[in-house]
């Protein structure tokens, strides 16, 4: 298989891309609905979610890792706002990976890079959507000088939804490491 | 396992399965939008009235909508936790060491319970009315103005379509080297959490080298049979906005009137 994905063409629009994309963005939706615990809102853990480390090998994933957060989050119960947020939260943070670990030969470096950018980057965006869709002017709440409310609800949210997200990335970063060792997952 | 459903779609011939996946989708995203701007219990038992209409239209049991409600009970009660505690004001009714309940608090939360209901209430009219390949073919055509911009909107769409082919199959295929596994003495669901991910270890790792392999077969597949590119591929379900999809948007747009009328007159 290795001799195979030699011969991926790089462009977006080729067969092999396409398809390739496709299948990576199946296995994040697969894995989500088969080991689900608990894979939406806060105090989530969504094994899945260690395929972030993919993006620190090639700038297929990103995409590929979008578009399975999307068909995970089709069953989600709150909709719009976890496709929206959750696609797009997804591509910023994978594509951060992706910039940041482009000239990182070795796989644990990168693992632990994208570790870094999910854990931080990624559940600050997921926080956000929490606090924005939930409680941004509900009734009009949070006045003007309303002691940090807003800042305090985002970290009440960012705290809740790290635990279970930096054991996905421990797990994860493990088996994409074993990967790593048996396909070049650059190609 | 064959049978797997991937989202929460009942089939059906209610007057909300009837409509195109487009209107679905764009009655759902301004509702959500416009019910951020609700602020008082007039605009909020407007918006209520509005969706408690339309889950009367899909003709579904309740207890369906009830089981959107169930996996996000724990966000909705920290939710309003939240904003018992942190929402100044006054009058001050007790203190939790360095928090305060208020009276404003209280009704934040009420306001934010709502809300949670409201926006579970309108995914679940869509989700469970519209199969995901309607939803993805349905994005792909509300999307299509991007392609101006240069998003490959058709390749994407592919994507997604390949993808939703694929997840039941990966699903599976998961299921099987689960239970190959368990045969050779594994166990998935027994142990601390440490030792539960590990045993994910072993079930990821077949799965992605078949994953790949079926990947590269299929786009070889697609090759062979003169595969080109996305962009000039025919459709076999083709969108066609029809009567019902008219009387629908009326409706929304005059949800949405009313909804700004209520608001306004009554902020006098």
């Amino acid at each position: 298989m290795q001799k195979n994905l030699a011969k991926t063409n790089t462009s977006i629009g080729s067969v092999q891309n396409i398809t390739l994309i496709a299948v990576i963005a199946a296995v994040y939706a697969a894995i989500t609905f088969v080991i689900q615990p608990l894979a939406f809102g806060p105090v989530q853990l969504r094994a899945s979610e260690g395929l972030n480390h993919l993006a620190a090998w090639h700038k297929r994933y990103i995409i590929a890792l979008g578009l399975g957060v999307f068909i995970a989050n089709l069953v989600s119960p709150l909709g719009w706002i976890d496709w929206i947020f959750g696609t797009m939260g997804t591509v910023i943070m994978t594509s951060i990976t992706y910039l940041v670990t482009r000239r990182v030969k070795r796989a644990v470096t990168k693992i632990v890079i994208s570790s870094v950018v999910v854990a931080t980057i990624g559940m600050a965006i997921l926080a956000a959507e929490f606090t924005l869709a939930f409680n941004i002017g509900a009734s009009g709440a949070f006045p003007s000088g309303s002691n940090g409310g807003i800042f305090a609800q985002w970290l009440a949210y960012y705290l809740s939804v790290m635990p279970g997200e930096v054991a996905s990335l421990i797990a994860g970063g493990i088996v994409i490491y074993a990967l790593s060792k048996m396909i070049d997952l650059s190609k | 396992m064959n049978n797997i459903m991937i989202g929460r779609f009942v089939p059906g011939n209610s007057w909300v399965h009837r409509l195109d996946p487009r209107t679905k989708m764009i009655v759902t995203f301004v509702y959500i939008i416009v019910m951020l701007w609700a602020n008082n219990w007039q605009t909020y038992a407007w918006t209520a009235a509005f969706v408690v209409a339309l889950v009367k239209l899909t003709d579904q049991p309740f207890k369906l909508y009830w089981d959107g409600l169930k996996p996000i009970f724990w966000l909705i009660l920290f939710t309003v936790i939240l904003q018992l505690l942190f929402t100044p004001g006054t009058p001050i009714l007790f203190s939790v060491g360095p928090f305060q309940v208020t009276v404003p608090g209280i009704l934040n939360a009420i306001y934010v319970m709502v809300r949670f209901v409201l926006i579970i209430l309108m995914s679940t009219i869509l989700t469970l009315t519209t199969p995901p390949t309607s939803i993805a073919n349905a994005l792909e055509s509300l999307l299509s103005p991007f392609k101006k911009i240069g998003v490959p909107v058709a390749e994407l769409a592919l994507m997604l379509a390949i993808a939703l082919r694929f997840v039941p199959l990966l699903m599976d295929e998961m299921q099987k080297i689960m239970n190959a596994q368990k045969s050779r003495g594994m166990s998935f669901s027994t142990g601390g959490p440490i030792k539960r991910a590990k045993a994910i270890i072993p079930l990821l790792i077949p799965l992605f080298i078949g994953a790949l392999q079926r990947a590269l077969d299929l786009a070889n597949a697609m090759e062979v049979r003169g595969f080109k590119d996305a962009v000039q591929r025919t459709k076999y379900r083709i969108l066609s906005y029809q009567k019902i999809d008219k009387v629908a948007f009326t409706a929304l747009i005059g949800f949405v009137i009313i909804f700004f009328v209520i608001k306004t007159w009554l902020h006098g």
